[in-house]
């Protein structure tokens, strides 16, 4: 009896073992392949917006026996703006951290959508960056990239990367406002106006940024609707300035793309379109730096964000960057 | 066999004891635990704006006998979109809840808040008084 027990509980083990043995594989080994090669990474983070860069880093490799890179292109789906390129130095990071390029080609041909680099020195292996400038045709739309190297030995290898979806929302950065000239702020126009050219654009502006400083309360810095009058002390409004608008204010929304600080937040044409902000109010007053604000125009046809990048008491003036989204 | 069967049973008896349920504590319709504490009351109150940051000038006054929550808060608050914090006694709870959001801009009809202590035995209503800040 006690045997038989022995017996099963021996059986039992081994079949435990026999299950969780090691594999010979250890995965650690590699067969190089003996070929032209290549890979790719996105660089850039965050929404792609027109204007602004997509960037990669495309990698070729071929073995010294067979021969040399030739050439190195990438095909968008839709052509980049002017500025689009294939960097024609290979990086390298030196000791210090920095990168430090190294000119292996010839500068870059854009030829509609395909932009080509031709290797002018004997080059086995190289890391190219692209910049894609995404041009206007692209907004709301996909786009892919097809990246593609060729070797003196005839091999030719593609990687294909995307798609990547291109933001609807526009963007404009470091607009100085200043308190009674440079005050008025139209979303529709994405720009700051001084009194006359309000008063000649006054179904545009949508806000008024002032400083004030009253004693008992903080009011400091503001942005207020021109429908707001009990916000605007002092102010006297351009003939036909009397828009309102929806002003939500924001604490610590620092989109990454807006204030360039280290944040990894970024505003995305979701976040408009998800926006309620129904109830808010026509004004926001003590805003600080770093701050921001939803605005929602009157007609109903843009919401935007509003960054406080910098604010300055003495000159009474801010600097702020700007997210919109056309809603129809 | 039988040693095996009596110890198989034994064990499984053990199992069973040790795992079965001990009397129930009282809780209230919320999944709350109904308590014996009999204190009932605000012992702190903020309140955030749309930027969740305080709009208070200074700390709530909170009067535990005439039940009034006192505040002040800053020239420009949004008051439509205000989100009030209470802090309340051990093992007590408000009514009615807040989940996000609240309009206090109703000056004239302050916002009643109930607090109910840890027995449910007790309910002690609180009205939040907000005053704007003036220049």
């Amino acid at each position: 009896m006690k045997h038989r027990y022995l017996f099963s509980f021996i059986i039992m083990l081994s079949m435990t073992f026999g299950m969780t043995a090691c594999n010979d594989d250890d995965g650690l080994t590699v067969t190089p392949k003996n070929e032209l090669q290549n890979d790719v990474i996105k660089r850039t983070l965050g929404p792609n917006m027109v204007g602004l860069n997509i960037e990669f880093a495309y990698a070729m490799a071929i073995p010294k026996s067979l021969g040399k890179l030739v050439s190195a292109q990438v095909e968008a789906s839709i052509g980049g703006a002017e500025g689009t390129y294939l960097d024609n130095k290979s990086y390298y990071t030196n000791g210090s951290g920095q990168d430090v390029g190294i000119e292996v080609g010839s500068a870059s041909v854009n030829n509609g959508s395909k932009t080509t680099v031709t290797f002018t020195k004997d080059t086995i292996a190289a890391t190219l960056r692209y910049f894609y400038r995404i041009p206007n045709a692209a907004r709301g739309q996909e786009v892919t990239f097809k990246f593609s190297a060729n070797a003196s030995n005839g091999q030719t290898v593609t990687y294909s990367m995307g798609p990547y979806k291109i933001a609807q929302m526009d963007m404009v950065l470091d607009l100085d406002v200043k308190d009674s000239t440079a005050a008025y702020i139209s979303i529709a126009d994405m720009a700051v106006y001084g009194p006359a050219d309000a008063a000649a654009k006054a179904d545009k502006i949508d806000l008024v940024y002032l400083y004030r400083s009253i004693p008992n309360i903080t009011f400091n810095h503001a942005l207020v609707a021109p429908s707001s009058k009990e916000y605007l002390p002092g102010v006297k409004l351009p003939a036909g300035v009397t828009r309102s608008a929806k002003i939500s204010k924001v604490w610590a929304l620092r989109d990454q793309q807006l204030a360039r600080l280290q944040f990894g937040v970024f505003i995305d044409d979701l976040d408009f379109q998800q926006l309620s902000i129904a109830d808010a109010p026509d004004f926001a007053i003590n805003m600080r730096a770093e701050a921001g604000a939803w605005v929602e125009t009157a007609d109903g046809k843009y919401r935007a964000y509003i960054y406080i990048n910098s604010i300055n008491n003495t000159t009474k003036s801010a600097k702020i960057s700007m997210k919109r989204y056309a809603l129809k | 066999m039988l040693k095996y069967i009596r110890l198989i049973g034994a064990v499984m008896l053990t199992a069973t004891a040790m795992l079965a349920c001990k009397e129930d504590f009282p809780v209230d319709e919320d999944g709350l635990l109904i308590t014996g504490r009999t204190q009932c009351y605000v012992s702190n109150f903020e309140l955030l704006g749309s930027d969740l940051q305080t709009v208070r000038t200074k700390n709530a006054v909170v009067d535990t006998v005439a039940q009034t929550v006192d505040v002040e808060v800053f020239y420009g608050t949004d008051l439509k979109n205000l989100r009030p914090q209470f802090s309340l006694v051990t093992d007590a709870k408000l009514e009615p809840k807040i989940t996000g959001k609240v309009d206090f801009s109703d000056l004239a009809n302050p916002k009643k808040y109930t607090v109910i202590s840890g027995n449910r035995q007790i309910k002690k209503t609180y009205t939040v008084k907000i005053t704007v800040q003036k220049p």
